[in-house]
């Protein structure tokens, strides 16, 4: 049932035949992006990211801990095991470069930030993710400013609580240098 | 948090260099500099669950005679297990917002919610027909529960305002029915090493009717287990000692106090495991005024859910041991746990040193993750045989004695 393709055409397709089950990946893809590579800046990419994280933060989703008005309706119907396969699909999609183009100055402070303020303890020295916890190096910008200001304003949790503890410490200026940074990170 | 933001106000006011010192984050309170290179990391389950063929679950370990086998799988974050008189098994998670029930439904064991919308559910205990949830902050009951799985309701507040503050750091809680008809449980200190306020690092207990609390146990970092010894009906209870100190400091700790004994103060923040000063709150005292733990457990080694065998099915041997899950910490390049241990008291009450029992979690100790499960609570079944839950998985294991297999 996991097969890669258009991912768009085949995504609208499943609006009007419903013949898909609610785990195809490639109903995903009409966000998310071809092999869950975005190319909308406030949405994230899927592919490569750890598939303990996608299968987490879909079942956030579907269980109301986190809330966002497109992602909890596609969270709803799926079941544990459905989670389990999309986010094994998109783990092993190889990552796009990415399309952000960072300012010289974040690129240079970033990786200092990034040490300081205990991003790369938890999310790896090359900020790839792990386990639960998300790859950061060429995420959408747009979507990684978003997250961290929710992170910080304590709108959005994280397992553990631990995201949460870590982004109280960020000032405002250096959590926007360190999504410029990120976003133009490349995922290897 | 009210504090955090004070703090840091306080310092920018007062030398302007401290400015950039911001706070760290509750679970890297108390790293040293010489370790802000590591790369240790908190685990989290697969909320998703993992089925238990896809597991090496052939590998697990239990002495001779006995027998482990997987009892269910399928129950998101599986953390602690409650039974009630009709069979039905309740489980508890801190991540999810719901109660689990275990039911048999035609000789196939199936999962249910029975509870939902909850916050940080971690403690749950069955008595006398209701089942009390221990939430974040508070703690609620939901009387004839196992007659109306599909429509329980809300649950009837015992008592609330546990945690005005929703403070950082162990907020979830454990929950155990004492024999004086009481509901005992942990609130945990809001970090890995800060000074509490007086509600936390405590074991305190409520008495439903009343709902009224009283402190039971203060200086307790964090227990996630506690239950009480049937003969002489002392509390014991596990818990969790502060981070970054190295690998092989301080043990996490088994605690005993007295049915009837003055509330005792067993160290935190100041004094670790009974005879270790803390290097930063234990500079100004000493380990003498603080009461001993029964037993060291290891080094992060995480004890959680503890539990006395009074069952009939295991040996003489096993009698009147205390059972221990140990979920195997993230804080030591080298990880141990992940693993159920025992301790034996003697006459005298004294608790010997933990001996392995369910072994074969622990993969690779220097790996990332180390483990493929994580042992949560205990469970004694009436037929004398034991569950054990795992969170990572979504698990539950019985572990069960056949004397002639033990002849070999």
């Amino acid at each position: 049932m996991i097969r890669p393709g258009n991912a768009t055409a085949l995504a609208v397709a499943f609006f009007f035949s419903a013949a898909a089950g609610a785990a195809d990946p490639n109903l995903c893809a009409a966000c998310h992006g071809d092999n869950g590579n975005s190319s909308n800046p406030a949405v994230p990419s899927l592919a490569q990211q750890p598939a303990q994280f996608i299968a987490t933060s879909l079942f956030m989703f579907r269980e109301g801990n986190r809330k966002d008005d497109q992602m909890t309706p596609m969270a709803k119907p799926l079941k544990n095991a459905e989670m389990n396969e999309l986010a094994a699909y998109f783990a092993k999609q190889p990552a796009a470069p990415p399309r952000h183009k960072s300012k010289p100055e974040s690129v240079a402070a970033g990786p200092d930030l990034a040490k300081k303020f205990n991003c790369s303890q938890c999310h790896g020295p090359r900020l790839l993710g792990q386990q639960h916890i998300p790859r950061l190096a060429g995420q959408q910008y747009e979507y990684l400013r978003v997250q961290l200001k929710a992170f910080k304003a304590q709108t959005r949790a994280d397992i553990d609580g631990n995201m949460t503890a870590a982004i109280q410490a960020v000032p405002a200026q250096d959590l926007e240098t360190l999504a410029d940074y990120l976003a133009g990170l490349e995922a290897k | 948090m009210k504090t955090t933001v004070a703090v840091a106000v306080a310092a920018a006011l007062a030398l302007p260099a401290l400015a950039q010192q911001t706070p760290a984050p509750s679970w890297q309170q108390g790293k040293p500099a010489a370790l802000s290179e590591s790369t240790l990391h908190p685990f989290a389950p697969h909320m998703t669950g993992r089925s238990a063929k896809d597991l090496p679950v052939n590998t697990l370990k239990v002495p001779a005679g006995f027998k482990v086998e997987v009892w269910a799988d399928g129950i998101p974050e599986a953390r602690s297990m409650a039974m009630g008189d009709k069979g039905t098994l309740f489980v508890s998670n801190r991540n999810a917002k719901n109660v689990y029930a275990v039911v048999s439904k035609g000789g196939q064991r199936e999962v249910k919610t029975v509870l939902s919308g909850l916050d940080a559910p971690n403690g749950i205990v069955f008595s006398k027909g209701t089942l009390y949830v221990a939430e974040r902050g508070r703690i609620t009951r939901y009387d004839g529960i196992e007659s109306k799985l599909d429509s329980p309701g809300e649950g009837k507040v015992v008592v609330d305002n546990l945690d005005p503050q929703r403070a950082a750091g162990h907020f979830w809680k454990y929950l155990a029915m004492g024999p004086d008809g009481k509901l005992y449980f942990n609130i945990g200190a809001p970090g890995n090493i800060v000074l509490p306020n007086y509600t936390q690092a405590t074991i305190t207990r409520v008495d439903p009717a009343k709902g009224v609390l009283e402190v039971v146990a203060m200086g307790v970092r964090n227990s996630v287990g506690m239950d009480f010894n049937p003969k002489t009906k002392d509390l014991w209870f596990t818990n969790h000692a502060r981070d970054w100190l190295g690998d092989d400091s301080p043990n996490d700790t088994l605690h005993r106090v007295a049915m009837k004994s003055p509330v005792p103060h067993f160290g935190y923040p100041f004094c670790h495991q009974g005879n270790t000063l803390d290097p930063e709150y234990g500079k100004n005292r000493t380990c003498a005024e603080f009461a001993k733990p029964a037993q060291l457990l290891g080094t992060h080694i995480a004890p959680l859910g503890m539990k006395f065998y009074n069952g009939k099915m295991f040996p003489a041997e096993y009698q009147g041991n205390i059972f221990i899950a140990m979920h195997g910490s993230w804080n030591r390049t080298v990880k141990q746990g992940y693993n159920v241990m025992r301790v034996k008291i003697d006459e005298n009450g004294k608790a010997s040193k933990p001996m392995p029992f369910l072994t074969g979690f622990l993969q690779d100790e220097k790996a990332d993750p180390p483990m493929w499960g994580r042992p949560v609570d205990i469970l004694v079944m009436r037929d004398g045989s034991m569950l054990v839950s795992d969170d990572y998985n979504g698990i539950i294991y019985r572990v069960s004695y056949a004397a002639k297999a033990g002849k070999k």
